[in-house]
């Protein structure tokens, strides 16, 4: 008799799934429509790499390498447009490349909205910092484009970053005629790396194939779950600050002074975890809810299938 | 032999030459190294296409026999094909040109007359021809946004004139125009649509194909976690306790609202990740490298010969 009708945990634990992803939109959607504006106070590791940025002194010049794809715009676009916004006011010249086939036509749209258009538009009362301006191709960046190799490619642009591409920057214009190229030769001529990455190769293999072997200087930015993978080389000083996810984007745009899109996207975040930690207790609850009423009742105690 | 012998061989060489390159600090040692990258970064690009028509040949033979999920496998390739001819250049195989034409003819007095598309933005001597800047040079100010042709009297010189749509993946005409005294030059241009890796078709299918569904699939990760959260994540020993206990501290800890809760929830979360979590990556990073060098040099002795198809 017992067994024919489930009692009300092992009902519970059964429900339709869909209901939780019903949740879970109403985590991500409303916190869009209605900010609350959670405080997001700054980490060391967030600090560290804007003290990076803050140290480069007008005309350094920086390698920005974004190994990325359309999925992770999202957690890493916004903090691109926050350094973006802080190279450009300390009038920093920029040489971008990537390693992923599949970010050109991304990396192309993101420097003409990051780059060639003012990130602060005129009159912008919620920002306080210095002046934003539009740089111009081959005058104060250039986009060297994509070189197939993953790690090959990284090795190469440490042994020789011109002879990686030709010697010529995406458009076909000579590396020699771009005035600010004149001192560049390889990666170690660089003040700093800005490593903005998604995965495989990115961060991960700039640091093992050239950071260590000529010295480099470099931060990154990278998804939340690859955030585990480089803190080691974050303690070990390979790399002088992570900006690991969104929060810590957000935490960016708090340092720069500009409330961008990662700020906003902190608060779904803060509804996506807690929806996330209440399924989880409400799952052990009904689980040992459930386990202690089998164990009572004499009913076997179902066995795990893919238990965490 | 040549099948067999030769690559190890070879790959004995490379790799013995690749670590021994670490330690040799002549410029002749590095030169040679470039060159060996630049030859692992050609291969590199060499494995797509031999990805690519693998991927036809596992393919195929599945749809021609009708094989379980037929169906995706013809989404997979006019999808791929769809894209590769999308990514050919054919403008420039045809070898069309479409650089601004220019007639000059006498005139009592000179002028430029501009004639394009509606939509094409033109700029003169690299200012943008806007509605100002035409009434300046004595043009009708709307005539370009009718589609008509504009007159600007203007005088003798060198004008450089640019034609452009605003959208990607269309050429952008230019030309330099010497204008003599006494002479009316008539230029007209369009810009065309592109077709190669910055083509319309290319950039159009990755915006609005691509990049859409490469968002979904990443952002479905959140639903699925969710549901993974509430039916898989339980605490049904000590170690399983332990690692959902730092994964709620870490999700506490890492959003915004756990310093609401407590100061102390984000300091503990930054100790999860710095100490035990790192110290558990490091000790996976530092096994993997020493199962990495063992394989590398494996392979580079000939003791490893999976890779050449040896069981």
């Amino acid at each position: 008799m017992a067994n024919a009708s489930p009692d009300w945990t092992t009902r519970l634990a059964a429900f339709d799934r869909r209901w939780l992803f019903l949740i879970m939109g109403f985590a991500i959607v409303l916190p869009l429509l209605r900010p609350c504006g959670i405080p997001v106070v700054p980490t060391p590791m967030v600090r560290a790499a804007y003290s990076q940025v803050e140290a480069l002194k007008e005309n350094d010049v920086v390698f920005l390498s974004l190994d990325l794809d359309p999925a992770s715009t999202p957690e890493l676009e916004p903090f691109y447009k926050a350094v973006m916004l802080h190279l450009k006011r300390k009038n920093v010249k920029i040489v971008i490349a990537t390693t992923w086939y599949s970010a050109p036509p991304l990396v192309e749209s993101w420097i003409r909205s990051g780059l060639e258009t003012q990130l602060i538009p005129e009159g912008d009362k919620s920002y306080k910092g210095a002046k934003d301006r539009v740089y111009k191709k081959n005058v104060d960046y250039v986009y060297l484009g994509f070189r197939e190799g993953k790690t090959a490619t990284i090795a190469n642009m440490g042994a020789d970053l011109r002879k990686t591409f030709d010697g010529r920057a995406n458009d076909g214009t000579l590396l020699d005629n771009i005035p600010f190229m004149s001192g560049i030769k390889a990666l170690k001529d660089f003040k700093l790396s800005i490593l903005i990455s998604a995965g495989s190769p990115g961060a991960k293999e700039y640091v093992q194939y050239v950071q260590a072997r000529y010295g480099l200087k470099m931060i990154a930015s990278c998804t939340a779950v690859l955030l585990t993978d480089l803190a080691p080389y974050y303690q070990s000083g390979q790399l002088l600050g992570v900006v690991g996810g969104l929060v810590s984007a957000a935490e960016y745009e708090v340092l720069v002074g500009r409330n961008g899109s990662a700020i906003k996207g902190a608060d779904v975040l803060n509804f996506g975890h807690m929806v996330v930690v209440l399924a989880i207790i409400l799952g052990n609850i009904i689980y040992f809810v459930g386990r202690r009423a089998r164990r009572a009742s004499g009913r076997a105690v179902p066995q795990p299938k893919g238990a965490a | 032999m040549l099948k067999k012998t030769l690559p190890i061989i070879i790959g004995c060489l490379i790799g013995m030459y690749a670590l021994v390159e670490f330690y040799v600090p002549h410029y002749h040692a590095k030169e040679l190294m470039k060159e060996i990258l630049d030859y692992a970064a050609i291969l590199g690009a060499a494995a797509f296409v031999l990805g690519a028509i693998n991927v036809f040949q596992v393919s195929w033979p599945k749809i021609r026999r009708r094989e379980e999920d037929w169906q995706y496998k013809v989404v997979m390739l006019v999808a791929a094909s769809a894209m590769l001819l999308a990514g050919v250049s054919w403008e420039a195989l045809r070898g069309k040109d479409d650089a601004p034409v220019v007639q000059k003819t006498a005139s009592a007095t000179s002028a430029l007359v501009i004639d394009t598309e509606p939509g094409v933005e033109v700029t003169v001597n690299g200012r943008a021809l806007s509605p100002d800047y035409l009434k300046e040079l004595g043009g009708d100010a709307q005539a370009l946004t009718r589609g008509e042709a504009v007159t600007l009297a203007v005088p003798a010189g060198e004008y450089a004139l640019g034609f452009s749509r605003r959208a990607i993946g269309y050429s952008a005409p230019s030309s330099t125009v010497v204008l003599a005294a006494g002479e009316r030059a008539a230029v007209r241009a369009v810009p065309s649509m592109q077709w190669g890796k910055d083509g319309r078709v290319k950039t159009w299918l990755y915006d609005y194909v691509f990049a859409p569904c490469n968002s979904t699939m990443f952002a479905l990760l959140a639903f699925f976690v969710v549901s993974a959260a509430f039916r898989a994540f339980r605490a049904r020993n000590t170690e399983a306790a332990l690692l959902l206990g730092s994964a709620i501290f870490i999700l506490v800890g890492m959003a915004p609202f756990g310093r609401l809760i407590s100061d102390s929830l984000p300091d503990i979360a930054n100790w999860i990740i710095e100490i035990p979590s790192n110290s558990g990556r490091r000790a996976i990073m530092m096994g993997a490298a020493i199962g990495g060098i063992a394989t590398g040099l494996r392979i580079i002795l000939g003791l490893e010969r999976s890779h050449l198809g040896e069981g």
